[in-house]
């Protein structure tokens, strides 16, 4: 998936998480739910799902909670609590919810990992030209003044303006004076860096831009697999072969070999990224082995 | 965002942002027609998406000088460093402070794009999520607004003034926008109570907020402005402060 061209990585991304939020039907959202979980693992390791998870739980019980108590617009009542109605159909509907809220975090969370600030101006460089070099110069800086910031410190300290030490009134005055060296630099040099690349020709015309990333056959052919199984999904909800609706009544189509068949289709889809990642480790190991 | 750089743009740019603009309401509208479940997230997010884009498509079309690009980018570096600065204290970031500080000093389009920029480029470091759309249209929008009250002295760029912008900021756009989009993703419908319950649940970090703005400004829009001005008449760039 990280090799892969940038535009499918997006394009696939930006349809799983749609389905997901659009669509909250039980099986899909299982599915969905299952997926992003496994693949977040692949990627980033259980110890950054614990982060993940810490401000994941409180945000899907609030979203547990809120529905049923605020939403009305079921017809089976359960309980009424203090004046208000808790119906089931609301219960479930803040259930499914909350399992959206999990997917959507999870799968954005490999989108993170997969589609990095390279290939977003990569992809975006054409388009927005201004705007893809202002994010990329903005990237740069950020390492550049975090280094800057250590040299002007050490110089401080140098002649007897320690951060460090001191009464607070002086690490406080010390510290501001470093922040306005700092910010005065950093204008300076960005006025500087822009003279450098007026002077090599920014913005004259026929200048072209290079591109690191040029789709080759396996990207075509994926690419089609996937937008093979992205209008397949499309079609079994436009066709209402699965189908929920959670007001007034709970409606859930039946599980008959069509609705099968679209389940299966967003499996492989949503599998997809692990499938391709593990087919890839596999292969290298193989390959190694023999060397 | 006078009537020079408005003349400016081409007239491709100008056809696509009206194009853009007509095509809210017939989303909105389309939204109201699918049954009601699921989507308003997706649909919101969509709308605020194609909110932006004219003044994205503004700021590409009058295709802004190197040195422009640079101060912004600046600017966006500065907020985004803050940001991670402050990552150990919830809610207590510089980056409304300094959103402000570059729309005062660099006018309403750049602080728009200073503000949703910064919003972006920091969750390349933080995590990019459902919140992005909505993060960088309210702190675009709180550039664009800080670049439109301050500009040319409408309003005196002292700290008191600035002072209550932030805070406002803070509280109504920035807070409102973020919980309003917690209310969708979390219910997909908006109904009273349960966006009154977000509110208030999302009051006290919205106050952490206002607070660490209004503390930033007193602290760095003064200097800040100062040494934005002294770049500025030092190279001769154009902006708000002449």
């Amino acid at each position: 998936m990280r090799n892969l061209h940038p535009a499918i990585s997006f394009g696939y991304f930006a349809f799983v998480i749609l389905i997901t939020v659009v669509f909250l039907h039980p099986v899909m959202l299982g599915i969905s739910l299952v997926s992003s979980l496994l693949y977040a693992i692949y990627l980033n390791g259980i110890k950054s799902l614990r982060f993940t998870l810490l401000f994941l739980v409180p945000m899907m019980l609030l979203a547990a909670i809120i529905n049923p108590l605020f939403n009305h617009l079921g017809n089976t009542v359960l309980f009424t609590v203090a004046n208000i109605q808790i119906t089931l159909e609301s219960t479930l509907y803040g259930l499914a919810t909350a399992a959206m809220l999990a997917a959507v975090i999870l799968w954005f969370s490999c989108y993170n990992k997969i589609m990095t600030s390279d290939k977003f101006i990569y992809l975006f460089g054409r388009i927005i030209p201004a705007i893809s070099l202002i994010i990329s110069m903005a990237l740069r800086f950020i390492p550049r003044y975090i280094a800057q910031i250590k040299k002007i410190s050490y110089a401080q300290r140098a002649i007897g303006r320690d951060v460090g030490s001191g009464r607070i009134i002086d690490r406080l005055r010390s510290g501001a004076d470093v922040l306005s060296i700092m910010v005065t630099w950093a204008l300076e040099n960005g006025v500087d860096t822009a003279d450098s690349m007026r002077s090599r020709g920014y913005g004259l015309k026929g200048r072209s831009a290079y591109s690191l990333y040029q789709p080759n056959s396996r990207d075509k052919t994926l690419a089609a697999f996937s937008l093979y199984l992205a209008v397949l999904v499309i079609a079994g909800i436009a066709l209402r072969l699965v189908l929920i609706s959670y007001f007034p009544l709970i409606e859930l189509n039946h599980l008959s070999v069509s609705a099968l068949f679209i389940y299966l289709a967003f499996l492989l889809l949503c599998l997809f990224p692990l499938l391709l990642d593990g087919f890839e480790e596999l292969k290298w190991r193989f390959s190694r082995s023999r060397i | 965002m006078d009537a020079s750089t408005k003349t400016r743009l081409p007239l491709k740019t100008i056809v696509s942002i009206v194009v853009i603009v007509l095509c809210i309401p017939v989303i909105i509208g389309l939204s109201l027609l699918l049954p009601g479940q699921g989507g308003m997230y997706a649909i919101s997010a969509i709308v605020i998406a194609m909110v932006m884009a004219p003044f994205i498509l503004a700021f590409e079309g009058r295709r802004p000088q190197a040195r422009e690009l640079v101060l912004i980018a600046v600017m966006i570096a500065l907020a985004v460093a803050g940001r991670a600065a402050f990552f150990m204290v919830p809610q207590f970031k510089p980056m409304i402070a300094l959103v402000i500080i570059a729309g005062v000093a660099l006018g309403a389009e750049s602080g728009f794009v200073t503000g949703s920029l910064s919003a972006f480029i920091s969750n390349f470091i933080f995590g990019q999520g459902p919140w992005t759309p909505w993060q960088m249209f309210a702190l675009g929008l709180i550039g664009f607004l800080a670049g439109m009250l301050f500009a040319k002295g409408r309003i005196p760029t002292k700290r008191l003034p600035l002072c209550i912008f932030g805070a406002l900021s803070a509280l109504l756009i920035y807070g409102l926008f973020m919980d309003t989009s917690s209310v969708l993703l979390m219910t997909n419908l908006l109904s009273g109570q349960s966006a009154l319950a977000i509110y208030l649940a999302g009051l006290p970090f919205n106050a952490v907020h206002a607070v660490a703005t209004v503390l930033f400004l007193i602290f760095l829009a003064p200097f800040m402005i100062e040494k934005l001005e002294r770049v500025r008449m030092k190279y001769g760039l154009l902006g708000n402060i002449q």
